[in-house]
């Protein structure tokens, strides 16, 4: 009978055990890493039906950020502008550039230009930029150095941790109000918290950690 | 697994082996049940895909997955700006638009929300004329017929689908023959309509084309009040229009104003102004009631007498001798003497008429006295000439003039269509086929007019019946015109292009006649132009787009002689019919509180709505008299608990019959049976098809209201009924608190002395709350609401508005009987007897609205295990859906059962397929979620849910205060900013919701009143929510009067009179 079950056998569950154990914190460790959105989103830099740098657009040329989000002050969503925007100076500006084809081509017959998204919240997340650049936050903050970047990519990662920490202490990210759409705004760090702290005071910030300022 | 070998038989190779005998018969039954949830996953092996070919299928598709990592970066989604950016159009900002939403002889001013081009909430208009942001509940889920995909989508030629071309030259040609003939046998049957455009179509048709006959016809027709007010003053053309809230005393007959007639929110506006009272020392207004059917408004009558509908008129005869012996000019002579020959119906006492005549006497000039839509002129005519001899013309009612084009009935054209002199009829709107009255014959009927043309909003029963069918318009996607009951003009403007190219009514009858402009909008135009006059017409037409009415279109009271002549001849026949008894059993065909006559019949959030006195869905019932059902052995007790079956019975009119459940309803007259129109519906939608009894089948032209002579026997069957409140008593406890007048003022604070109220202080939490301090409310602001039991009247506009704001789905017959229906509030109706009357005979109702309170001390969140339902800092009970593993401890652990679960993917799936796995497709036609919010998450199924308090409006109001703020801190949202939809919708104004930190805002100061109690209060939990408590207003000279209300009565007998001096809650026997 001891032929049966050789002797190595006896270390047998000890050594499942082990493995499972390995291979359940390889597994979390990887899922932990590349399931995370901070892997996943951040760096996201789709190819757009139209090359539009923002590093010409906003970095060298200055144009403010509301000339074309429009939406940005008044709604929850910053609108991406139409077509029609764009012509207002190329229609003077590299009138016949092939990269502007597509809008062109939107303008002539009313189809619009397929952006691709890059920033999104789930479903179940009720963002509103509005409230956020009336109070002091900058596109900055969220969006990165847009004004640096020819193509957009996504800089931060927007999850729950990502809003709750500024939720939590806002007082760093808030600026003065004539600043919000200033890309290259900076403070030094110590005169921006203590400024930061009084706008907080003085504008009664109160960032809602509860789940209802953005889960209804 | 392949469906083509179960339909071919195939000879067996091989052993073969099955689970039941209904596999190896591969029944369709059987395949439902694989597709069921259990086993799961059996629905992807099914249809052509074979076994194989989807193992093959899914291992590519995991391969994929694990390789490329596309599972870890979310699909690709594009952004379409527009390619050109409407002006003034900011996307994510709602826009509202003044519109209106027609009905029979009126309209409501509406002001519709509208997110991205999609209409998605309807409320009232406040700039109108009646400054209402209530609605009634026909209004609120208008919007889902608007997205219903059983409407008409496609023209129809002959049961076939015909193309736009075709139906437009069809009309082309019709107009060219019309042309031709002058009109000769063209016949248009339609439904009422105030429109001052479709009037001036009318008469434009009919002067151009003069043989053009016009009939009207509607199943429940409310206009019996204008014919008498045109009678009674001999001028053409009047309306009646009542003022409730200046009135002290309100005498209905068989009219239940509150809803049941026409103009219903509005009048629930007025008598709830008239029944508020602030301080101890305000007035209240008194209602008498009169009726068969336990009405709304019978519910909240200081007075109620039960009598048959056609013993009605004999009291009011009565009621009528009383009033006008006293106070009547000397032209009524003829009148009083033709009434004394009336006697009073046996089994009412005379004092009830004689003292409630001396009210109406003692308050010359601040009474009212309202006739119903069933009752017959002469009950009109007397009920004007009691309000004429009191002097409440031009106080109380108001008399507005009111053109009408003169028009046929449909027992007219059925002549006509019989003596075969109608080549043409146009049917617009309406559903003869369906609710026709049953003695004309109207299926073969209408066939007899070579063609048959219609223009209606479903493909129903008259449809199958025409040779055209053309496709309505909802009224959110028309330009058009009405009238409210005032007489103001408002205007109908789109809010969306029509959906599948429906026709308006207006394009619709001026392409008919081929009278160009055919477009409406021109039309409308036309017919303002014409109306405003010399002014600047662009800005007139501006503003009246724009306000949603024309301003100064409001009717004057006309000051009418009176002709008690006429109203004397009536008298002299009136018709006392016999009393019916249990083998002439009379039947009362009423409207529907849900479906109206039936064309709300495909609505499923009004299908589903509990009727607001019996509490029944889905379905009508035969409403009896407990005796009466005693008697005729169908009575039934209500179980304990658990589904509700009652028996079926048989009902025989004229040779004609019917079927349906038997529902017992306490305070009905004896031996009258109560029948709901609208059900019953051979051709509707998917929501409406089998829902209850078709009454219409009962209807004769002679007696459209009521008829005698029926009975009644079992049919031996029983029947489900899916009923959300089987327990109608309150078993004395103190849930919903109310007195008679004069008590309260002696104590004002009785509701405080009540249960275990004066002990709540020392009882304290019996354990600490763990969340006591987190989060500590220390918001800016700390939400409440108050609900004032005096102002509701039970009408449920409430339900349904929070039902369309918080995308709350409906479930089906099914799963309510299981207790399973998802609205985040109900109207809790209580019915209270006195202990002698065993027949339920005399009940006083009391309705409540229940909904999440909001508590501070919240039972649900101790228990919840994964914290999914939390407080947040201004006092909201939130619920996490994210976190929501469906427990149901919360729902287990509230008081209040408010708590909601989602059982099924209500709002993924359709009604017959809840049942299916997680892995079977939705199939949730998409065009109904375009109905839903997009402020508000829609829920999946395993989670709860439960009123927010409109957590989004509160949210939105907030970023929109602190945008205006900016750096100023300014950001205290003032009071009023914040409506939920339940307190929007409210007509009677009976909720308010506010900032409770805050002693000035409005729901402060009401919560400040001594009638301001919370119930269970004694629990501790410290709701947010809290009432009012109901005061009653009877008259101590009445012969029904009772010292207390009959559930302050019971509540005495238990647990001791709270008016006494010194009474201790819990000094009778004890709390329960």
């Amino acid at each position: 009978m001891s032929d049966l079950f050789p002797r190595w056998y006896n270390q047998l569950p000890l050594k499942i055990a082990l493995g499972l154990l390995v291979s359940a914190v390889v597994v979390s460790a990887g899922v932990w890493y590349y399931l995370t959105p901070k892997y996943s989103r951040v760096g996201y830099q789709p190819i757009q039906p139209v090359p539009y740098s923002h590093a010409t657009h906003v970095g060298q040329l200055g144009l403010d950020c509301r000339y074309c989000h429009t939406g940005v002050e008044s709604s929850w969503y910053a609108n991406i502008p139409s077509p029609s925007v764009c012509m207002n100076c190329h229609s003077q500006v590299l009138p016949n550039d092939p990269h502007l084809a597509p809008i062109r081509d939107s303008v002539k017959t009313g189809a619009p230009v397929p952006w691709v998204q890059i920033h999104r919240t789930s479903d179940f997340v009720y963002f509103n930029h509005a409230v956020h650049v009336n109070r002091g936050v900058s596109c900055v903050s969220c969006h990165g150095q847009i004004n640096k970047m020819v193509e957009v990519r996504h800089e931060q990662s927007l999850t729950m941790a990502f809003c709750l920490d500024c939720h939590r202490n806002p007082a760093p990210n808030i600026r003065p109000l004539d600043q919000v759409y200033n890309m290259t705004w900076t403070n030094d760090p110590a005169r921006q918290l203590e400024a930061g702290v009084r706008c907080v005071r003085d504008w009664k910030i109160r960032s809602s950690h509860n789940c209802s300022a953005c889960h209804r | 697994m392949n469906p083509s070998s179960a339909n071919t038989p195939q000879p067996p190779t091989g052993p073969r082996y099955w689970r039941s005998l209904d596999e190896l018969a591969e029944t369709p039954a059987f395949r439902q049940w694989v597709e069921r949830e259990f086993p799961e996953g059996a629905t992807e092996w099914r249809d052509p895909v074979t076994r194989r070919h989807f193992v093959k299928i899914m291992s590519a598709s995991f391969l994929l997955a694990g390789l490329g990592m596309t599972g870890c970066r979310r699909p690709e989604e594009n952004i379409y700006p527009f390619s050109k950016m409407p002006e003034d159009y900011v996307h994510g900002v709602p826009q509202f638009f003044a519109t209106a939403m027609p009905s029979r002889g009126g309209a409501q001013s509406l002001l519709v929300k509208s997110l991205d081009g999609r209409p998605i909430k309807i409320e009232g208009n406040p700039q109108h004329p009646f400054g209402m942001s209530g609605t009634d509940r026909f209004a609120q889920a208008s919007i889902l017929n608007l997205y219903d995909p059983d409407r008409a989508i496609r023209f129809v030629r002959q049961g076939n689908k015909a193309t736009r071309e075709a139906a437009m030259g069809f009309l082309a040609a019709t107009a060219k023959d019309l042309a031709a003939s002058g009109g000769e046998g063209v016949c248009f049957l339609m439904e009422q309509s105030s429109s001052p455009s479709r009037a001036r179509l009318q008469e434009l048709i009919s002067s151009r084309y003069p043989k053009v006959r016009w009939f009207t016809y509607e199943p429940v027709d409310l206009s019996v009040v204008r014919q008498a007010a045109t009678e009674a003053h001999q001028t053409a053309g009047l309306s009646l229009f009542c003022r409730l809230d200046r009135a002290k005393v309100i005498v209905s007959l068989d009219s239940d104003f509150i809803s049941g007639e026409e103009d219903g929110a509005r009048l629930m506006r007025d008598f709830a102004r008239g029944r508020r009272i602030e301080k101890p020392t305000d007035n209240l207004s008194r209602l008498y009631v009169v009726e068969s059917l336990m009405t709304l408004t019978g519910a909240n009558a200081d007075h109620r007498l039960r009598l048959a509908s056609s013993q009605i008129c004999a009291l009011t005869a009565r009621l009528a001798a009383e009033v006008l012996t006293q106070a009547a000019a000397s032209e009524a002579g003829e009148l009083v003497a033709a009434l004394q020959s009336v006697n009073l119906p046996a089994d009412v006492k005379p004092e009830w008429v004689k003292e409630c005549a001396k009210d109406l006497l003692a308050n010359r000039g601040a009474c009212v006295v309202l006739a119903g839509h069933r009752q017959p002129l002469a009950v009109h005519l007397l009920a004007q000439a009691i309000n004429r001899a009191l002097g409440n013309e031009g106080r109380t009612v108001e008399l507005f003039s009111v053109a009408e084009p003169k028009t046929g009935t449909i027992q007219e054209l059925s002549m006509a269509l019989n003596a075969g002199e109608v080549k043409t009829l146009v049917i617009c709107g309406g559903n003869p086929v369906y609710n026709a009255p049953a003695d004309l014959n109207w299926t073969a009927t209408q066939r007899k007019a070579k063609t048959v043309v219609r223009l209606g909003y479903y493909e129903d029963e008259t449809t199958a019946v025409c040779d055209w069918h053309f496709p309505a318009a909802h009224y959110l996607e028309s330009w058009g015109d009405a009238r409210t009951s005032d007489g103001t003009m408002v205007s109908v403007q789109p809010l969306i292009a029509p959906l599948f190219g429906g026709l308006t009514e207006l394009e619709f009858l001026a392409r008919l006649a081929g009278l160009e402009p055919f477009n409406p909008y021109e039309i409308v135009r036309e017919t303002l132009r014409q109306r405003a006059g010399g002014v600047d017409f662009e800005e007139c037409w501006k503003r009246f787009l724009h306000d949603g009415f024309l301003a100064g279109s409001t009717g004057r009271h006309v000051d009418a002689p009176f002709n008690w002549a006429k109203v004397a001849e009536h008298v002299r026949v009136l018709d006392t019919a016999l009393k019916p008894s249990k083998d002439k059993l009379e039947v009362v065909f009423h409207r529907d509180y849900s479906l109206d006559d039936g064309r709300f019949n495909n609505n499923g959030w009004l299908q589903e709505l509990p009727d607001p006195i019996t509490k029944v869905t889905w379905e009508n019932v035969i409403l009896l008299s407990a005796k009466t059902a005693r008697e005729l052995g169908v009575y039934f007790e209500n179980p304990e608990r658990g589904r509700l079956h009652v028996p079926r019975a048989k009902i025989e009119l004229d040779g004609r019959q019917i079927e349906g459940p038997v529902w017992i309803q306490p305070g009905q007259a004896d031996y009258t049976v109560g029948l709901a129109l609208g059900y019953g519906r051979q051709k509707t939608g998917r929501v409406g098809q089998q829902s209850g009894f078709n009454a219409y089948r009962l209807r004769a032209s002679k007696s459209p209201h009521f008829a005698g002579g029926a009975t009644l026997k079992a049919a031996g069957q029983q029947q489900l009924v899916a009923v959300t409140q089987d327990h109608w008593a309150m078993e004395g406890r103190p849930i919903v608190r109310e007195a008679n007048l004069e008590s309260f003022r002696e104590h004002p604070d009785f509701a405080h002395k009540m249960g275990l109220d004066a002990h709540e202080p020392h009882v304290g939490a019996l354990y600490p709350h763990p969340h006591a301090q987190n989060p500590a409310m220390k918001g800016v602001h700390q939400w409440g609401m108050v609900v004032d039991q005096n102002a509701c009247v039970g009408c449920a506009a409430c339900v349904i508005a929070c039902q369309s704001e918080n995308n709350i789905p409906i479930v089906g017959k099914d799963q309510v009987a299981r207790g399973r229906e998802m609205h985040w509030m109900r109207l809790d109706r209580y019915f209270s007897v006195a202990p002698e009357d065993k027949e339920l005979a005399a009940p006083q109702v009391v309705n409540q609205p229940m909904l999440c309170q909001h508590c501070e001390n919240a039972p649900c969140e101790n228990v919840c295990p994964v914290n999914a339902t939390v407080h947040d800092e201004e006092g909201l009970n939130l619920m996490v859906y994210n976190r929501c593993v469906g427990t149901r401890y919360c729902s287990n652990n509230c008081p209040y059962k408010v708590r909601r679960f989602n059982y099924f993917d209500f709002n993924r799936r359709p009604l017959d397929q809840l049942y299916r796995g997680p892995l079977a497709p939705g199939g949730m036609p998409d065009l109904v979620q375009m109905v839903k919010n997009p402020d508000v998450t829609v829920r999946m199924r395993g989670v709860m849910e439960k009123c927010t308090f409109c957590v989004q409006r509160i949210e939105q109001a907030k970023i929109a205060r602190k945008i205006k703020a900016r750096d100023s801190g300014d950001v205290r949202v003032p009071d009023g900013t914040i409506t939920p939809a339940c307190a929007q919708a409210c007509p009677a104004e009976a909720l308010v919701f506010g900032d409770v930190s805050d002693p000035n805002s409005r729901v402060s100061r009401i919560k400040e009143q001594s009638r301001n109690y919370s119930v269970l209060g004694f629990l501790n939990v410290k709701p947010r929510t809290t009432y009012l408590a109901r005061i009653r207003n009877p008259n101590p000279a009445m012969p029904d009067y009772a010292q207390q209300p009959l559930s302050l009565a019971e509540y005495s007998r238990e647990h001791g009179d709270p008016m006494t001096e010194g009474h201790a809650p819990g000094a009778g026997k004890g709390g329960r």
